[in-house]
């Protein structure tokens, strides 16, 4: 596979509220490109100059602006950014919450192919212009709708509760050791996200006791046996990574030791989850396309569960991160509880999953998370993930869904090998 | 077996994080909680006010500490647990807080690494708590009182041999919120308990804490309330073109805050505003003193007990079944609809910022040469060189200043501000520009001005709103 680089990039505080702030997202996008090209010395002059070469292209990641912001044609939508980007070929690309994997994949495919040499992949979502009914209707329109989400509130996390059920189920597990699991889970993830200066709940206050007890005023019930404390948050933000070839690597970063995509999954499950769960009876994975999206990756990467140092993963609840774990091969499916309980998945384990705090610490604006994951992972390879960083760590990988695990998408970023 | 069935009660519900428990000692009738060794027991008295249970809460929390709530009577003792789990919004934090009174107090004292004192901002009834839990404190205590005003020294004078372990611990409401934190010593003797205890804020109580000496008012409520004093004063010079609302609507959100300055007096409260105010005019002697005269239309408002929105009266009231807002008018001496203020600058501004184009946004006011946009930019100005002064006097850090405006007041914080503006050199121009000699001879002070860090460790961006 020609290499792909990653330059660097930027993410936003996930903490604000740009409607409270009374901005647009034209000033959340400004604010965020700006950041990333700042963070790789990309002026608007190079931009411009990389344009006349026809080298540079945007890749835009993003859900559904059409409901929150009324507003659609997104690629095109960075000319009220900024005047450089007139004429760059720019476009939006959807899967769910698996948005900004996709513009990643596109990306790539445009720089492998050596059609450009640097691509700008910026995800976003602004989720505060309405309140959390209101978006979770919205978000409802990742599952099959008609069938899954019309006329029901908080469509998603009903789905999740199910995989919980079905998991249980499955591998037959002692339910009160799941739930606590579940519960470990999010404890991890609000933990972490205290060392990440951008994460949503930063300074928020949560306990072991906390996340275990659920169904109070507190941590009211969100979906079947899901709580508050089970789910990740309502979150505006937008995140940017800048990718580019060999060639531009080397003639413009030739000092500096950048890391590269070594490789990639994308499987696409059957979107309606209940018949996820009937494909799935007899695999001993109950989520086989998002195991098979793992494995994808690391053939590709040759690489092997051994030799990735740490994770990021999509726990949009914490029942897909519990099943995220098997998939990624850290245990064998049905084990999972094992590497939570052992303190394997803790950020002083030996596999360590989402130091940055994930979707549950750290947020989840649905359109900007596979990217957010991406500028997570290359700040662990590079030593620059300040407070949550990895010791050493060489290579790394994230796991982003769309939808009830429908859209499958996993990267591994790595050291290049000397 | 009394003592096993209390176990059992505490017990219950915990989960594999307590390895050990030691029971500390036993009294009969008062339920008391089981300490792991590392946990600190904390007294809070006057823990039925709004800071003595919010505070319970951060202890109780970040600072897993058990908490005594102690209250005038049980009925507000519990009433004061359940919203400080509120405040939180965490029920698993009550199985930390105890509510009780002042008839135990012997025994909570006794038991407490820390005694948080709240009670009224009165020097005698704070001195008469001292006299009845200094016989019961334990040698290592830490005392602390959550004064906004007071002198920690005079205070401190009460105690005996604790006058060492004596602090001002004062946070902004709500707590859980805005993170500051003022730790006040009152004597060089403090140094190494103060650095223990800063530590312990800082890391185990999540505070942005900033060191400050015993001055009037510390360093937040110094700051703002000068700002707020100079409001009030441009609003009476400027009753003619409106007063209060014309003011707000100069400094409004879109100038790097959540509320304008006057609406911000309003929530506090008017009465607490002016005892802030009137404490600050009659101990501080130095030449911003006028910034701190109560205007005679704040003492009367005061006086017919209009204390803002705690009473839905004050500078400000909303008429809730006709959806109406309404404004003193200082002139007229009554209230009268708001009115909706429509500047060119600010209206730029707002719709420059709303796109994220800051540096547009700033350019434009410092070009706006209208009175509105004048009276802004000498605010911001004024707001910028008093907060650098006083930081460099009250606090060890001139930096500090940005702590305390950012995680206290929620303001833009001077140094950011200056970043806003284009940097020191241009912030300079503009003082000497638009100030007068009390403001330039302080940026003009060679050594002073190269004390002024370049940078701010905040964004300016997420303090300015794109709205009036």
């Amino acid at each position: 596979m020609e290499k792909v680089y990653i330059l660097g990039g930027a993410q936003t505080d996930f903490q604000r509220n740009w409607s409270k702030e009374g901005k647009s997202v034209i000033a959340m996008l400004r604010e965020n490109i700006f950041d990333a090209m700042k963070d790789i010395n990309l002026t608007r002059e190079d931009i411009i100059q990389l344009n006349k070469d026809n080298k540079i292209a945007i890749f835009v990641g993003n859900f559904i602006a059409e409901n929150y912001l009324d507003q659609g044609h997104l690629g095109a939508l960075l000319t009220e950014v900024d005047s450089c980007f007139y004429g760059v070929p720019s476009a939006r690309y959807e899967a769910a919450c698996a948005s900004g994997s996709v513009a990643i994949d596109a990306a790539c495919s445009k720089i492998r192919d050596h059609t450009y040499d640097i691509a700008l992949v910026i995800g976003f979502e602004m989720m505060k212009t309405v309140n959390s009914k209101v978006g979770g209707s919205f978000l409802g329109k990742a599952a099959f709708y008609e069938l899954e989400a019309k006329d029901i509130d908080f469509p998603f996390p009903k789905l999740f509760a199910r995989l919980a059920d079905e998991t249980i189920k499955k591998y037959n597990l002692d339910e009160e050791r799941y739930m606590k699991a579940l519960s470990r889970i999010s404890y991890i993830n609000y933990s972490n996200a205290k060392r990440n200066p951008q994460a949503q709940t930063r300074g928020w206050y949560m306990d072991k006791k906390q996340t275990l007890t659920r169904n109070t005023g507190t941590n009211p019930i969100i979906g079947g046996r899901l709580a508050l404390t089970d789910c990740s948050q309502v979150t505006d933000g937008a995140a940017t990574i800048v990718l580019c070839s060999k060639d531009y690597k080397e003639k413009y970063y030739q000092n500096t030791k950048k890391p590269i995509i070594k490789g990639f999954g994308h499987r696409v499950a059957p979107m309606i989850f209940g018949e996820k769960m009937k494909e799935s009876k007899d695999n001993e994975y109950i989520l086989p396309w998002t195991r098979q999206a793992c494995m994808d990756a690391y053939q590709r990467a040759s690489l092997t569960v051994e030799d990735i140092d740490v994770f990021e993963t999509h726990d949009c609840f914490t029942s897909s991160e519990y099943a995220a774990i098997s998939c990624f091969g850290i245990t064998d499916p049905g084990k999972e509880y094992e590497a939570i309980e052992n303190g394997t998945i803790a950020i002083d384990g030996n596999k360590p999953i989402n130091p940055s705090g994930g979707l549950i610490g750290c947020g989840h604006p649905v359109g900007a998370s596979g990217v957010r994951m991406m500028l997570d992972i290359y700040k662990q390879v590079t030593d620059t993930a300040g407070r949550y960083q990895i010791k050493d760590a060489r290579n790394a990988m994230m796991l982003n869904i769309g939808g009830s695990a429908t859209t499958n998408y996993v990267f591994i970023v790595g050291k290049e090998e000397s | 077996m009394r003592q096993r069935k209390h176990l059992n009660s505490f017990i219950r519900n915990t989960d594999d994080s307590r390895d050990s428990y030691t029971l500390i000692d036993f009294i009969e009738g008062i339920p008391l909680p089981f300490q792991t060794h590392n946990q600190k027991v904390v007294t809070v008295l006057g823990a039925n006010g709004t800071m003595g249970r919010n505070v319970s809460a951060i202890f109780a929390s970040f600072g897993e500490c058990i908490v005594f709530m102690v209250c005038r009577d049980m009925e507000k003792a519990n009433e004061a647990k359940e919203l400080a789990i509120q405040s939180i919004r965490c029920e698993s934090i009550g199985k930390n807080l105890f509510p009780g009174t002042y008839e135990n107090l012997d025994s909570y004292i006794k038991r407490s690494n820390i005694v948080f004192e709240s009670v009224s901002e009165d020097f005698q009834i704070k001195k008469n708590v001292y006299q009845k839990i200094k016989p019961f404190l334990k040698d290592d205590a830490i005392i602390a009182t959550g004064t906004s005003g007071l002198s920690i020294k005079e205070l401190s004078e009460i105690f005996d041999k604790h006058k060492n372990r004596f602090f001002g611990i004062h946070m902004f409401n709500p707590p859980y919120n805005l993170t500051l934190c003022e730790l006040v010593t009152h004597s060089d003797e403090q140094r190494e308990t103060a650095i223990q205890l800063k530590d312990y804020l800082q890391t185990k109580l999540n505070r942005t804490v900033v060191e400050v000496k015993d001055e009037p008012s510390f360093l937040g409520n110094r700051i703002g309330f000068f700002f707020i004093g100079e409001a009030m004063k441009l609003a009476e010079k400027y009753q003619d073109q409106g007063g209060i609302d014309y003011i707000d609507s100069i400094l409004g959100c879109f100038t790097g805050r959540n509320m304008s300055p006057l609406v911000t007096a309003d929530f506090v409260g008017l009465d607490v505003t002016k005892s802030i105010v009137d404490y600050i005019y009659e101990n501080v002697l130095d030449e911003y003193r006028d910034s701190f005269a109560a205007p005679d239309y704040l003492n009367q408002l005061v006086m017919e007990n209009k204390l803002g929105r705690k009473v839905n009266k004050g500078f400000y009231f909303k008429d809730r079944d006709r959806q109406l807002n309404f404004v003193y008018d200082i002139k007229q001496n009554n209230y009268r609809l708001m009115n909706n203020y429509q500047f060119y600058f600010a209206n730029e501004m707002i719709k420059l910022f709303k796109n994220g184009q800051y540096e547009k946004g700033i350019n434009l006011l410092i070009d706006d040469e209208s009175q509105e946009a004048t009276l802004c930019k000498k605010m911001l100005l004024s707001y910028i060189v008093y907060s650098l002064k006083i930081s460099s006097e009250v606090s060890t850090d001139i930096a500090s200043c940005d702590d305390a405006m950012a995680t206290g007041f929620s303001w833009i914080p001077p140094i950011a501000l200056i970043e806003l503006l284009g940097g020191k050199e241009k912030t300079k121009y503009l003082i000497n520009k638009y100030l007068d000699a009390r403001y330039q001879h302080i940026i003009n002070d060679k050594d002073f001005y190269k004390c002024i860090p370049e940078h701010s460790k905040y964004d300016f961006r997420p303090f300015l709103k794109a709205k009036y």
